[in-house]
This record gives C-alpha cells, sequence and structure tokens, in this order.
C-alpha cells in the first residue's frame, strides 16, 4: 500500500448480470489532487463512484480510501468521505438545518455553524423544506451536506449539473479551499468544460473502460492554436512545410490558415514574418475541442460521444 | 428528534402513527357500542352455535361465548379486526423500512454517513416494533377504558397479555416484511408475500381442528402463538412469547445479512 494514495482503485469491476458496468479499472488521486473523472453518460462514472462508496459490491478487483476497503471497512471509509450523488435525493419533509442536523449527528459532529456559512455563500435558504426546493437548490443543500464535515475526500457525481454559472463559481471556490486545505476530490462530469478549472488531472472512462488518464496541464500543452494570417503577395504551401505538428494546412492566394501546436508556434511564427503580413490571428482553440480530437470522440456524436454543456441526460451507469 | 435513524424513522412516521391510533381508538369504540346489543340478544349465541363448522372455527375462537365480555371481544376483535389492523401496519412499516428509502434514493444519502448498515437495519426493526406495541397498548387501554363506559369489564392484566401476543404476531410478520425489504430492496414484494403467508398463517391455525394437514403444521403458526391458548383468559403463554421472540431474532439477522451482502439501489 502507498501510504499517500487518498484513492487507489486496483482492477476495479462491475458486473450487473451480464452487461460489464466497470471493467478493470485501476487509478489513484494523491491528497490536494482534484480528479475530473469524464465520460459520457453510461459510460460507467457513477458506478465507479458507488462503488468507491461501499454502495456496489465489486465484482472483482478493489477500491481503496487511505488503505481502507471501500466495502468491507465503508464505515471507516464514510468519516473520511463527503459525498455528492448523481440524483440528489432529499428527504422532502426536513428542511435544510433539519438535514445538516440529522447528517451531524450521524457523524457525531457539529457542523451547523460551518453548514450555515455554506448556505450563505452559495445562496440557500435553510428554512425550507427539501420538497419545496428547486433541482439547483437541492444541488446546493447536498453539496452542503457533502462538504460541511470537511471531510479529506469528497466524491462528487455531477455536482454542478443544474446550478447556474455564478454559484458554480461559489462552488469552484469551496473546492479549491478544500484541496488547499489537503482535501482530494473526485469530480465526475460528461463536460470537460466543467472540470478543466478545477481539475489537476483528468481520467477518461468509455464503455466500463478507463480510456486515458491525463495531467490537465499536458492537455493543455498539446491544445491547438488556430492560426490565420493574410499577406501582402501570394504564398505557396511549401513555404510553411517542414514545421512538425502543423495540421490541416490551407492555402488559398494570399490567405494562410493552419492549426498549430504550442510548440510548432515558434517555427511557424518566424516563417510568417519573413513575409510582409496584412492581417495575423492567433486562437487558442478551447480545450474541450483539443480533448474530443486527442481522444476521437465525434463532439455530436450519439450516445458514445462525449457530449457538450447543457446537453444530454444523466448517467444511468 | 434527529438524532439517530431511530428516532428519524419514528419521527417520520408520527403523523401515521397518529391516525393508526385514532382509528384504533375509534374502531374499540365501535365494538364497545355495540356490545349492550349483543349481550342483551342470547340468540347471538345460538346463531353462531348454527354458523358451519368451518366457519365458527374461522371467527370464533375455541368456542369463546358472545355473551360473556371476553367472549364477545374475543370473536368480534381479537379474531379478525385486531390483527388485521395490526399486521397492516407493522407489515408496511417493515417493508418500507429499507426497500421505502431506496424507492426515494435517499439510502445514499443515508449511507454516505458512517452508519453501518447493519445499524440501519436494527434501527428501522426497533422502529417498526415500537411503532406495533405503541399501536397494540392504545387498542388495549382503549379495550379497558372503553369497555368500562359500557360495562364491557375486561381483566386489565389479561388484555396486556393478549396485547402482547398480538403485538408479536405483528412484528414476527413486520420483521418477515423487513428481512425480504433488507435482502431484496423491493418493496411490494415485501409486503405481499407477508400479507398472504399471514392469511394463510390464519387459515392453517382457524381450519386446524377440521383439516388434518393443517393440524399437523397449527403450532408453526404465528397465529397460534398468539391466539390458540386464549389469552384473554389465561393470560400469557411464555412458550408462544419465546417462539414468537426467537422467530423475530432470526429474521433480523437475516435481514442484517442480506442487506450487508447486496448492492443498494441507486
Amino acid at each position: 500500500m502507498c501510504a499517500e494514495a487518498l484513492v487507489r482503485l486496483d482492477g476495479l469491476s462491475k458486473r450487473f448480470g451480464k452487461s460489464t458496468a466497470l471493467d478493470g479499472v485501476s487509478l489513484t488521486i494523491e491528497a490536494g489532487e482534484v480528479f475530473g473523472y469524464l465520460g459520457p453518460n453510461g459510460a460507467g462514472k457513477t458506478t465507479t463512484i458507488r462503488l468507491i462508496m461501499g454502495m456496489l459490491r465489486p465484482t472483482s478487483g478493489t477500491a481503496k480510501v487511505l488503505g481502507l476497503d471501500t466495502w468491507r471497512q465503508s464505515v471507516q471509509v464514510h468519516r473520511l468521505v463527503g459525498y455528492v450523488p448523481g440524483e440528489p435525493a432529499l428527504y422532502d419533509r426536513l428542511t435544510g438545518h433539519q438535514h445538516v442536523a440529522y447528517c451531524s449527528h450521524l457523524r457525531h459532529r457539529d457542523d451547523a455553524k460551518r453548514a450555515a456559512q455554506l448556505a450563505d455563500r452559495l445562496g440557500l435558504d435553510l428554512k425550507r423544506p427539501a420538497r419545496t426546493l428547486s433541482r439547483g437548490n437541492r444541488q446546493k443543500l447536498a453539496v452542503i451536506l457533502a462538504v460541511m464535515s470537511r471531510p479529506r475526500l469528497l466524491v462528487l457525481d455531477e455536482p454542478t449539473s443544474g446550478i447556474d454559472p455564478l454559484v458554480q463559481q461559489v462552488f469552484h471556490a469551496i473546492l479549491l479551499e478544500h484541496t488547499a486545505d489537503g482535501g482530494s476530490a473526485l469530480f465526475s462530469s460528461h463536460v470537460l468544460g466543467e472540470v478543466e478549472r478545477v481539475a489537476d488531472r483528468i481520467g477518461v472512462v468509455r464503455r466500463g473502460k478507463l480510456v486515458a488518464v491525463e495531467r490537465l496541464q499536458d492537455l493543455a500543452a498539446r491544445s491547438l492554436h488556430q492560426v490565420r494570417a493574410r499577406f501582402a503577395e501570394d504564398v505557396a504551401a511549401a513555404d510553411f512545410a517542414g514545421i512538425p505538428g502543423l495540421r490541416d494546412v490551407l492555402v488559398d492566394g494570399r490567405s494562410f490558415s493552419c492549426s498549430a501546436p504550442q510548440s510548432a508556434l515558434d517555427a511557424l511564427l518566424k516563417r510568417v514574418s519573413a513575409r510582409q503580413v496584412d492581417d495575423f490571428e492567433c486562437a487558442e482553440a478551447p480545450l474541450e475541442d483539443t480533448f474530443l480530437s486527442y481522444y476521437g470522440i465525434d463532439r455530436n456524436g450519439g450516445a458514445d460521444a462525449v457530449v457538450p454543456a447543457g446537453a444530454g441526460g444523466r448517467d444511468a451507469g | 428528534m434527529l438524532a439517530s435513524v431511530l428516532a428519524k424513522t419514528l419521527r417520520d412516521q408520527g403523523r401515521s402513527l397518529l391516525a393508526w391510533s385514532l382509528s384504533l381508538v375509534l374502531l374499540v369504540a365501535m365494538y364497545a357500542a355495540v356490545w349492550p346489543t349483543v349481550r342483551d340478544q342470547p340468540s347471538m349465541g345460538d346463531f353462531i352455535d348454527q354458523m358451519p363448522e368451518a366457519f365458527r372455527s374461522m371467527f370464533a375462537t375455541s368456542g369463546a361465548d358472545m355473551s360473556t365480555p371476553t367472549g364477545y371481544i374475543q370473536i368480534e376483535l381479537l379474531s379478525f379486526m385486531g390483527p388485521i389492523a395490526v399486521l397492516l401496519y407493522a407489515i408496511g412499516a417493515g417493508a418500507g423500512a429499507i426497500g421505502g428509502e431506496e424507492d426515494r434514493h435517499t439510502m445514499d444519502l443515508l449511507l454516505s454517513n458512517p452508519v453501518g448498515r447493519g445499524r440501519v437495519v436494527l434501527d428501522k426493526f426497533l422502529a417498526m416494533a415500537l411503532g406495533t406495541f405503541l399501536l397494540t397498548a392504545v387498542m388495549g387501554v382503549s379495550l379497558v377504558l372503553e369497555g368500562k363506559l359500557v360495562d364491557l369489564e375486561l381483566p386489565p392484566d389479561k388484555v396486556a397479555a393478549t396485547m402482547l401476543h398480538l403485538a408479536l404476531l405483528g412484528v414476527v410478520f413486520g420483521a418477515l416484511a423487513l428481512a425480504l425489504s433488507a435482502g431484496t430492496g423491493k418493496t411490494g414484494v415485501s409486503r405481499g408475500v407477508p400479507a398472504s403467508l399471514a392469511v394463510f398463517a390464519y387459515i392453517v391455525n382457524a381450519l386446524a381442528p377440521l383439516v388434518e394437514a393443517f393440524d399437523r403444521v397449527q403450532k408453526v403458526s404465528p397465529f397460534f402463538q398468539y391466539i390458540a391458548h386464549d389469552p384473554l383468559r389465561q393470560g400469557v403463554a411464555w412458550d408462544g412469547v419465546a417462539v414468537s421472540v426467537t422467530t423475530v431474532v432470526v429474521l433480523v439477522a437475516l435481514a442484517v445479512v442480506g442487506f450487508r451482502r447486496r448492492d443498494v439501489a441507486a
């Protein structure tokens, strides 16, 4: 056992009857790290998370939190973990305050003060019964219940879906404070945009398999820049040949455009500036596009695709 | 009120228990109100004597006499309506205990706290058992107090003994419902199977004197532990209590094991 790994999944698999929801997933999450867990709906994100939470029994493999088995030692694990379920269900008849009181009692803690502060920041009225809360407000209450006990690990299944962007920022701030104190988080989403601001690493799961784990910095380094230039006189494609990594080169008379990785920018600029330039434009493509093209996932594709923000249903897996 | 799973479950049942209690007070009041009429009509006893034997076994236990308070209550309340009311509550509470939270998707929230699954099952069981005992206590107190108003004099100690047996009958089937709920998470099955079994157990016990096959298994029926020894006249049958308690302990243990082994529905 590696002492510092907060979460360690080792060949974790889960079958429901004949269908394999999760197939041999191994990964670690270190202290202070936010791990973005990405994948299309039904890919196995929720299954992974519910295995970590001890709600499901692994078919094979193990999931450990600080060396504690999440199935056999679930009570000890839950002392260390705050959890926002994918479809946060609350007790309809209880108010926010009563939810806080119940969970505090079950944790043998008194977190009422911190819960009130969090509710204030997120703009949630804890006096209202859960059944009267909108989807976004239910999500906020679920986040408060998960965060208030200052757990070592936050396990968040699409925590910001249904929350408006301003509140998402508050949530991100809360998450950053949590990691600044040495806490870790597993943050699932079907949209990269939702996790790229907070995640240190991302893992991509497709059809129950972990297909990639990547530092977000590395992904950003590979991000492509859209370069467009217009010259005073005609140019030829051959003028830009031999620059490594250049893609989609398009030359039409005096116009030139291409996609270039960061590493190619220096060489490209020198070739461009060797000529008389009328206009020049260089824009970084959204990380989302880089990510999609890198993993060959069709942006508009069906069930198999990582869908853009706002689209698509919920992860059933 | 929210200090534990037990307290929370009882709190959830608060309104329902209040409604059940009021209904039972009214039910007993109804029987008490009819008592003077029944007492003054000796032909009622003849009517029962003339019933076919199978019918008499079903509705009238061990040759009770309708013209005495104990006989009247035994036939009218304890043989039928009383057990039905208590079983409805206990089976409903047992079946909803685990499966109900899963149906409402709140089990993830509950179990994400450091509470063991065994603890959850035990607390849900205790809530169901306390609720059942509360309802039979309400019924017993109503019988004694409301009976006094209409000269339906019942010995309080024997009423208490009968209610103990009635509560245990409820808790046995409630624990069965809980075990099914914990083991399968399916509320419908957890309600249906114990309800059908209760009807079957009732018929087995009632018709045992007539049907040879039933006679051999009569003692297995929880209704046998409840009423066969005539608790309203004989008081507590400790062997019956022991059988019921043992059954409950086994069923609760199965519930804990069943819930610990399976996946929780999202």
